[in-house]
């Protein structure tokens, strides 16, 4: 039984040697001699002819269990070598992955916006409608029917633009219009809940604090036994949502000519929490609205009975909120879009 | 308006409260109070007399003093460097520690000499200069000779003792333009007595004046005439009062028309009775001519303007400037006191005409008391008697068709509290509107409250709720949501569409910009292709650059562009949808510009913007709005004009209607604006929101494979994509799609041609393609395009 034994250093030398492998040329080596038609092992079997009929059958298994044990581990050097190579070839690939990412550039919303859309969806969310109104109104939606009659000192020439070759066309001076438009085109009569968010303009000149054009928003609530509790309610879930769950309101008295009683509103400063600084001058609060009462003469004006209907009505800044919001120092800077200014506000 | 803290505390109670708690206290029921400012300021003075003055040593004009300064703090030395200061002079010492607005005094080494305190100027205790005289500004203030040395109440003694409040009245209070009210004001507020002055009866001379009006614009005029008046200085108390209000002191008889006005908040005019033409004053408002006022200015009347004439000739441009032909002067002995009502509209009207308004014609423009003509007369005439030596007072003469009536406002307290959402008692409401000098009628739960005359303010129930929650303070509002209704809210369809294109196209990198609806004349031409509507020009505009309402928002957007290429920003996007109002036109447009580069991985890869951008951009907009590329068309640029490149621009039609037009600018344009490059955009947004669109309808995805098969083209290059694409499609019902991948013009191309690749994708819905079925599509295709436009397939 010579073979089987010759068999067994053979197998051993090819497992010795296969160690020392370790690329594809001394693989393609290996496996031609040892494992190829030609190479050693399979040449065991050319001394079959010179084995006993009773041992062919034994040499036979030792030559394959060899070639099998040899195979096996030639697959797995092999599979190694690969997994080695594909390492390298990923490695060589590498990018940098520190360049910039290849995408639009998302554009930036002016803060104006954000308030406006910001309060819209507080709004929204409480079941309010949103109206729009125009630029250009009408002398009775703008004034008269929000009981600012004729002779009112607001309606002087230096407040107001006025459209050249129609006495009764103007630049609207607040979103207030919006109103009147809202319960006059009210048929029947019904309750309302909406807000308006617009553009108004006055006849000042612009500064850091003051511009011929700036945005409101308005609010209207009309129903059946509205009352100043229902104002102040909304007024308090607003700038919490606004300005923090944390804010607190408090009311002053005031005059508007469409509410009665006016208040102006402050909100808790939001920048110290109310123990004073300088965004509140020390005050711990901000004044940040106008509301009150409807007027019951508006609400007979626009076709309202106010012996039935009672309603608040409110008007907040945006650019005042914005600037307090986002430490704008210049009412002109929302006009000038420098999209450097801009950059901070990423539109939602 | 600037009210006497003095005035107040003699007449209410405030000895314990300070001027700014009271400050605060009128700010919150409404009455703003916007500074609290003391007339003068300063501590540890003291009224010294000069015992000596001798020259410094080491100085030519500074003086070495000895100064005694009562038997409590002794003599000082003093250095002192004012022109004016020498032996005998009674003045004013800020002794060591005194806080002046300029700082504390301390002991200190003038050139080697110690000085010991420092005697002062009005203008060093903070008094405003418009008040004193050059001598004043130039010196130590000059003491009476009787003025008490020792005495350390210096400001009580100067009668500086004051601290104005500026009060923001509101237009609905014109009441508070009187201290009196003001005072009536503070003793509601804080529920102390307002104690009035006295007013002794006056014994009167029979009247011989006639006065009248013939303008239902001033329907109450009187006047009493008032005889032997010496004009002369005013009562330091006087002077005083009105220039810590700021009003400057001229003399006794003008001081006193300004005093009762700041009392009572009536207007006064003077004349002098021996200037006018006739005994008689009349108001007229149908003089048409010259006016020369006592400012020297020469006024044109015109019709509607209120004057107040004698003898047919003007002496007062009512409430606003008297004649300079019957004014008071020095030699003035016999005057008349006119207490009238004016319009307020009327007044205001002409005070605005001819640029002139004084603190009378302010209060008549917001409205006065109409009850009280005889209180102020009798009032005014005391004064005359008692500072301007008046010894002779006729009757008040009286015009008067004033409807003047009791104002009683019926209302309850079911409806305070409903109104006010709070539950007070009728006993609080009752004691909160006592407290308001409104008297009260009550009946189970109705109550008739009578308005006091000075209240012109209130006429409705919602006033009297506004006083009591005013009174009782507005924190007694408790919080409570209103009970909510089903109701249908939320955006409409238009809204919606409006912020779902605004956010996708900031999501495309287009920042959204903000600009202002006024635009000079220019801009109301330009980019005018969407309407040709009659822009808006306003009546009264600030500046010729904001003078008309734009009918355009490119202009605008473009303006914001250019502002920020001259910032050095270079690549960027912008847009803005706004509302557009001209004549005859509501609608909105959304407007957008391209300037720079696209950037790609940062800048690697940019790549110019190009028309093909602002497509791109706009299919988007159009996608987002459900609106199918087969319901819009772009066409080539037939508009003409110098604004928009002729061969790089399209227009954008629904049917036949123009709703937007695209592309980029025309050098020119380029040039106007201070660009370089850019691509612009504008579409009626209301018009395109219009489009009616349905639910969009589901694609069964094909079941059988399609194969593509590409083709390179040569054709002449004015052939249009869209046209051969349309074309190919027509050729054979097997061509599902056609993609452009690839289009060159330049090397290896002839002139005039261009060479376009194209990628064909066949499909069929029932079966799969056969190659003999492919090649004959594919052949006819081709075959088309060489009839229809000459190309050539290249390779072939």
């Amino acid at each position: 039984m010579d073979y089987i034994a010759e068999c067994e250093t053979l197998k051993n030398k090819a497992l010795e040697q296969l160690e020392t492998v370790a690329d594809d040329i001394t693989l393609a080596a290996f496996f031609a001699e040892f494992l190829a038609k030609k190479g050693s092992i399979s040449s065991l079997m050319n001394h079959m002819r010179e084995i006993a009929p009773t041992d062919k059958a034994a040499f036979g298994a030792a030559v394959n269990g060899a070639r099998k044990i040899v195979d096996e581990a030639y697959q797995e050097k092999k599979a190694a070598i690969e997994a080695k190579k594909l390492d390298q070839k990923l490695a060589a690939e590498a990018i940098d992955i520190t360049l910039p990412g290849r995408k639009e550039p998302i554009g930036k919303k002016n803060p104006y916006y954000e308030v406006i859309d910001e309060v819209t969806s507080i709004f929204l969310t409480m079941g309010y409608e949103v109206a729009e109104g125009r630029d250009v109104e009408t002398d009775l939606f703008n004034f008269e029917l929000l009981n600012v009659p004729k002779d009112h000192p607001s309606r002087d020439m230096q407040d107001t633009f006025y459209i050249e070759g129609d006495d009764d066309l103007l630049l609207r001076t607040q979103t207030s219009a919006a109103q009147a438009h809202a319960m006059l085109e009210k048929n029947p009569k019904g309750p309302i809940k909406l807000i308006c968010p617009g553009k108004a303009y006055r006849r000042d000149d612009d500064d850091m604090t003051h511009s011929h054009q700036f945005a409101q928003i308005e609010g209207l609530v009309i129903d059946k036994n509205i009352s100043m509790a229902h104002l102040k309610a909304t007024l308090e879930l607003f700038a919490k949502k606004m300005f923090g769950e944390k804010r607190e309101i408090r009311l002053r008295s005031s005059y508007f000519p469409f509410t009665e009683p006016s208040v102006e509103v402050d909100v808790s400063c939001f920048n110290c929490g109310g123990k004073g600084c300088a965004m509140c001058k020390g005050t711990g609060w901000i004044e940040i609205l106008g509301a009150g009462m409807v007027n019951p003469k508006v609400l007979k004006a626009c076709g309202y009975d106010p012996d039935e209907w009672t309603g608040f009505a409110f008007g907040v800044g945006v650019e005042r909120v914005a600037m307090l919001r986002y430490g704008i120092d210049d009412i002109r800077r929302f006009y000038a879009n420098d999209i450097r200014f801009l950059e901070p506000f990423a539109g939602k | 308006m600037k009210v006497s803290f003095k005035y107040l505390a003699k007449h209410v109670d405030l000895s314990e409260i300070t001027p700014e708690e009271l400050a605060a206290k009128l700010t919150f029921a409404g009455a703003e109070v916007e500074e609290v400012s003391p007339f003068a300021q300063g501590t540890n003075l003291v009224i010294g007399r000069i015992l000596s003055c001798n020259p410094h040593p080491d100085s030519d004009h500074l003086h070495v003093l000895q100064v005694d300064e009562g038997p409590e703090f002794g003599v000082h030395q003093i250095v002192c460097g004012a022109p004016n200061a020498r032996e005998g002079l009674k003045v004013i010492v800020a002794r060591n520690g005194a806080k002046l607005p300029g700082g504390e005094i301390k002991p200190s080494r003038i050139r080697g000499v110690e000085s010991d305190g420092m005697c002062c100027s009005l203008l060093e205790l903070g008094v405003d200069k418009k008040y004193l005289s050059e001598a004043q500004c130039g010196g130590i203030e000059e003491l009476p000779s009787d003025a008490p040395v020792g005495c350390v109440d210096v400001l009580g003694y100067l009668g500086l003792d004051d601290v104005a409040l500026d009060l923001s009245i509101l237009p609905n209070r014109p009441d508070l333009y009187s201290f009196e009210n003001v005072c009536r004001e503070v003793s509601c507020l804080l529920e102390k007595p307002f104690i009035g002055d006295d007013l002794k009866s006056q014994s009167l001379t029979a009247a011989s004046f006639v006065v009248g009006s013939q303008t239902d614009k001033c329907p109450i005029f009187t006047a009493r005439v008032i005889r032997g008046v010496q004009t002369k200085e005013s009562p330091l108390w006087m002077k005083r009062m009105h220039e810590n209000c700021g009003i400057r002191s001229i003399n006794n008889i003008v001081d006193i028309g300004n005093y009762i006005m700041l009392l009572t908040g009536q207007p006064l005019n003077m004349y002098d009775l021996d200037k006018l033409p006739v005994p008689e004053l009349i108001v007229r408002d149908d003089l048409n001519e010259d006016f020369l006022a006592m400012d020297g200015n020469r006024y044109a009347l015109e019709k509607g303007d209120l004057v107040v004439t004698s003898g047919g000739k003007p002496m007062c441009l009512a409430g606003v400037m008297t004649a300079d032909a019957c004014r008071v002067d020095e030699n003035t002995k016999n005057i008349v006191v006119e207490a009238a009502y004016f319009d307020g509209a009327s007044i205001r009207h002409t005070s605005n005409r001819i640029g002139l308004s004084s603190d009378s014609s302010l209060r008549f423009c917001k409205g006065i008391n109409p009850d009280q003509m005889e209180y102020v007369q009798a009032k005014t005439s005391e004064s005359l008697a008692a500072f301007a030596g008046a010894n002779s007072i006729a009757e008040t003469v009286r015009y008067d068709v004033f409807a003047h009536a009791d104002r009683v406002i019926e209302t309850s307290f079911s409806y305070i509290n409903g109104r006010l959402g709070t539950q007070f008692q009728p006993e609080e409401i009752l004691r909160a509107l006592k407290r308001d000098y409104l008297i009260t009628d009550v009946s189970g739960d109705k109550l008739s409250v009578r308005v006091p005359s000075y209240r012109i303010d209130m006429d409705g129930q919602a006033d009297i709720t506004e006083e009591v929650i005013r009174i009782l303070g507005l924190d007694h509002i408790k919080s409570e949501l209103p009970s909510t209704r089903l109701s249908v809210a939320g955006l409409t369809e238009k809204q919606r569409k409006k912020n779902d294109v605004r956010r996708m196209l900031r999501g495309l990198g287009l920042n959204e910009v903000l600009t202002y609806t006024l635009v000079p004349e220019a801009s109301t031409l330009s980019f005018r292709y969407l309407s040709n509507a009659k822009p808006y020009r306003l009546k009264n505009p600030l500046t010729v650059d904001r003078a008309f309402v734009r009918a355009s928002l490119l202009p605008s957007v473009l303006e914001s562009a250019a502002f920020n290429v001259a910032r050095q920003n270079k690549d960027f996007g912008l847009f803005e949808v706004s509302d557009i109002d001209a004549r005859g036109v509501q609608t909105r447009y959304l407007a957008g510009v391209l300037v720079g580069n696209r950037k790609a991985q940062g800048r690697i890869g940019e790549k110019p913007f190009d028309f093909y951008d602002a497509k791109g951009l706009l299919e988007n907009v159009f996608e987002v709005l459900e609106i199918k590329p087969n319901r819009y068309s772009l066409v080539p640029w037939t508009l003409g004009g110098d604004e928009m490149h002729p061969g790089r621009s399209a227009e954008i039609r629904i049917g036949k209607k123009l709703v937007g037009y695209l592309g980029e600018l025309h050098p020119n344009a380029l040039k106007r604006f201070g660009l370089k490059t850019a691509v612009v955009f504008e579409i009626d947004f209301d018009e395109v929101c219009n489009v009616k669109t349905g639910n969009p309808k589901a694609t069964i995805p094909a079941r059988f494979p399609s194969v593509s098969r590409d083709l390179a083209i040569l054709l002449e290059e004015k052939v249009d994509y869209q046209s051969l694409k349309k074309e190919i499609q027509k050729s054979s019902a097997l061509i599902a799609d056609v993609q452009a991948f690839d289009v060159y013009q330049g090397k290896g191309i002839p002139e005039g041609k261009k060479s376009l690749a194209l990628s064909l994708t066949l499909s069929s819905a029932d079966h799969t393609l056969k190659d003999a079925e492919i090649s004959e599509a594919v052949s006819k295709a081709i075959q088309s395009i060489k009839i229809k436009f000459g190309a050539e397939i290249r390779g072939e």
